[in-house]
């Protein structure tokens, strides 16, 4: 074998790929090439980096939801193009889902729900949530109508809050022309010191405070 | 329709085509990504979500807010990609800063609540470079960006899809012997593209 060859063979090497012959003989080459020895110490650094990149893959349903969430924004970011606006579309439905593939359990479970209350900045709005503690979580589901029309760049952001003030963000959305939104969010464990739930409506300049411009209120004591 | 032509950067071969957003640079996917196009979003996720979850990670020490983290850093590519101007940064550099700044963020909103069981704190985000520092993965993503198509995409079968070198001729078609010698080549590849990059670019600010 060439010593061409024999370098040609470092990837597999380090990937534990090559037959025992094959392995044998690069082995006995490396004892007596000091040009190859160096070649493979550089090639298995970049092997280590690979592997432990490998290894910081996040979970595969992750890139569904991701896509699926720049997919949502798709009609926010074009809406210049939105020939027609739709506002009969009315029933501005937005289901707000805390706890990814329990969708059937809550929905199936409507018998514990709170009514959410419009505030004097959204007078025709309503909502309503539906939910139930699972296990450490409060999976939840969350439908509103009639909100406002958003501005550029405004997007609606739903709260757990505490008596006497402090939030926990459950996640944000935008209602969609068609009327209609499916936001996946994850529920903080700890939800149940933080029993009133709020809708706001939210500019988007960076601050990921709560603006306080709550259009819909409601309360998990109620639950 | 102009990502679903095929890249036949080797004709002549029995290789299977690959799709033509795999041989687009990262720039250029951006570009694509402004004007809406998904599967150039999917492209950059799949070369840089790894960095940003292991960013995540290693800075919030939890990997729900990890997870936040990825879906919030690719949202803002989808939302940003208009503003992105290589002339300033790389998309690596960009994401990376963007990832840190995100990072920030998440771990404001997790102060106003007290921290869960088994949950820590958020380890140095003001600035300079963590301890533990997760900028050799975004160093070899990028490197892997900047490799010819071929050599990624050996690599991206052996290392994360798992396959053998003789699994890796066969899906491909290409011949095994080739396989091996292109796995040693994309590895140096990646290595020259590392040492390149380390001079050019001033990532970790």
């Amino acid at each position: 074998m060439s010593e061409d060859r024999f370098e040609e063979l470092l990837g597999p090497y380090v990937l534990g790929q090559l037959t025992a012959e094959d392995k044998h003989e690069l082995e006995h080459h490396l004892e007596e090439c000091p040009r190859c020895r160096d070649e493979l110490e550089r090639v298995r650094q970049t092997h280590s980096l690979l592997r432990e990149l490998a290894v910081s893959e996040p979970p595969a349903e992750l890139k569904s939801r991701t896509m699926a969430q720049a997919r949502g924004e798709t009609t926010t970011r074009f809406e210049v193009r939105w020939k027609v606006w739709v506002p009969a579309a009315a029933a501005l439905l937005v289901a707000t889902i805390l706890g990814i593939g329990l969708l059937q359990t809550i929905i199936g479970d409507s018998s514990a729900s709170v009514p959410l209350n419009a505030t004097a900045l959204a007078p025709g709005a309503s909502g309503e949530l539906r939910g139930a503690k699972v296990g450490e979580n409060f999976q939840v589901e969350l439908e509103v109508r009639g909100l406002p029309k958003l501005q550029k760049g405004e997007y609606y952001e739903m709260w757990y809050a505490k008596e006497g003030g402090g939030r926990i963000s459950c996640g944000a959305f935008r209602t969609q022309p068609e009327g209609r939104t499916t936001v996946h969010l994850t529920a903080p464990v700890n939800a149940v010191s933080y029993p009133k739930i709020e809708v706001t409506r939210e500019p988007d300049n960076g601050n990921p405070g709560a603006s306080g411009k709550e259009v819909l209120v409601g309360d998990l004591r109620n639950l | 329709m102009r990502l679903h032509k095929v890249d036949r950067s080797t004709p002549g071969t029995r290789e299977t085509f690959r799709p033509i957003v795999k041989g687009m640079g990262d720039e250029e996917l951006v570009g694509q990504v402004a004007q809406g196009d998904e599967r150039a979003l999917s492209e950059l996720y799949d070369r840089y979500a790894r960095p940003v979850y292991a960013t995540g990670v290693r800075l919030l020490r939890d990997s729900h807010l990890a997870e936040d983290l990825v879906q919030d850093a690719f949202t803002n590519v989808w939302r940003g990609a208009a503003s992105f101007d290589p002339k300033r940064a790389s998309f690596a550099t960009w994401l990376f800063r963007l990832t840190r700044n995100r990072a920030v963020d998440l771990n404001r909103r997790r102060r106003v609540r007290p921290l869960s069981a088994g949950e820590e704190p958020l380890r140095n985000v003001s600035g300079g470079p963590e301890p533990e520092s997760s900028v050799d993965l975004w160093d070899v993503a990028e490197a892997l960006s900047l490799i010819s198509a071929e050599h990624r995409e050996v690599l991206n079968l052996a290392y994360f899809e798992g396959l053998s070198q003789r699994e890796i001729s066969q899906r491909t078609g290409v011949p095994l012997g080739t396989v091996k010698s292109r796995t040693t080549a994309a590895l140096k590849r990646v290595r020259q593209a590392m040492e390149v990059n380390a001079v050019g670019e001033p990532r970790r600010e």
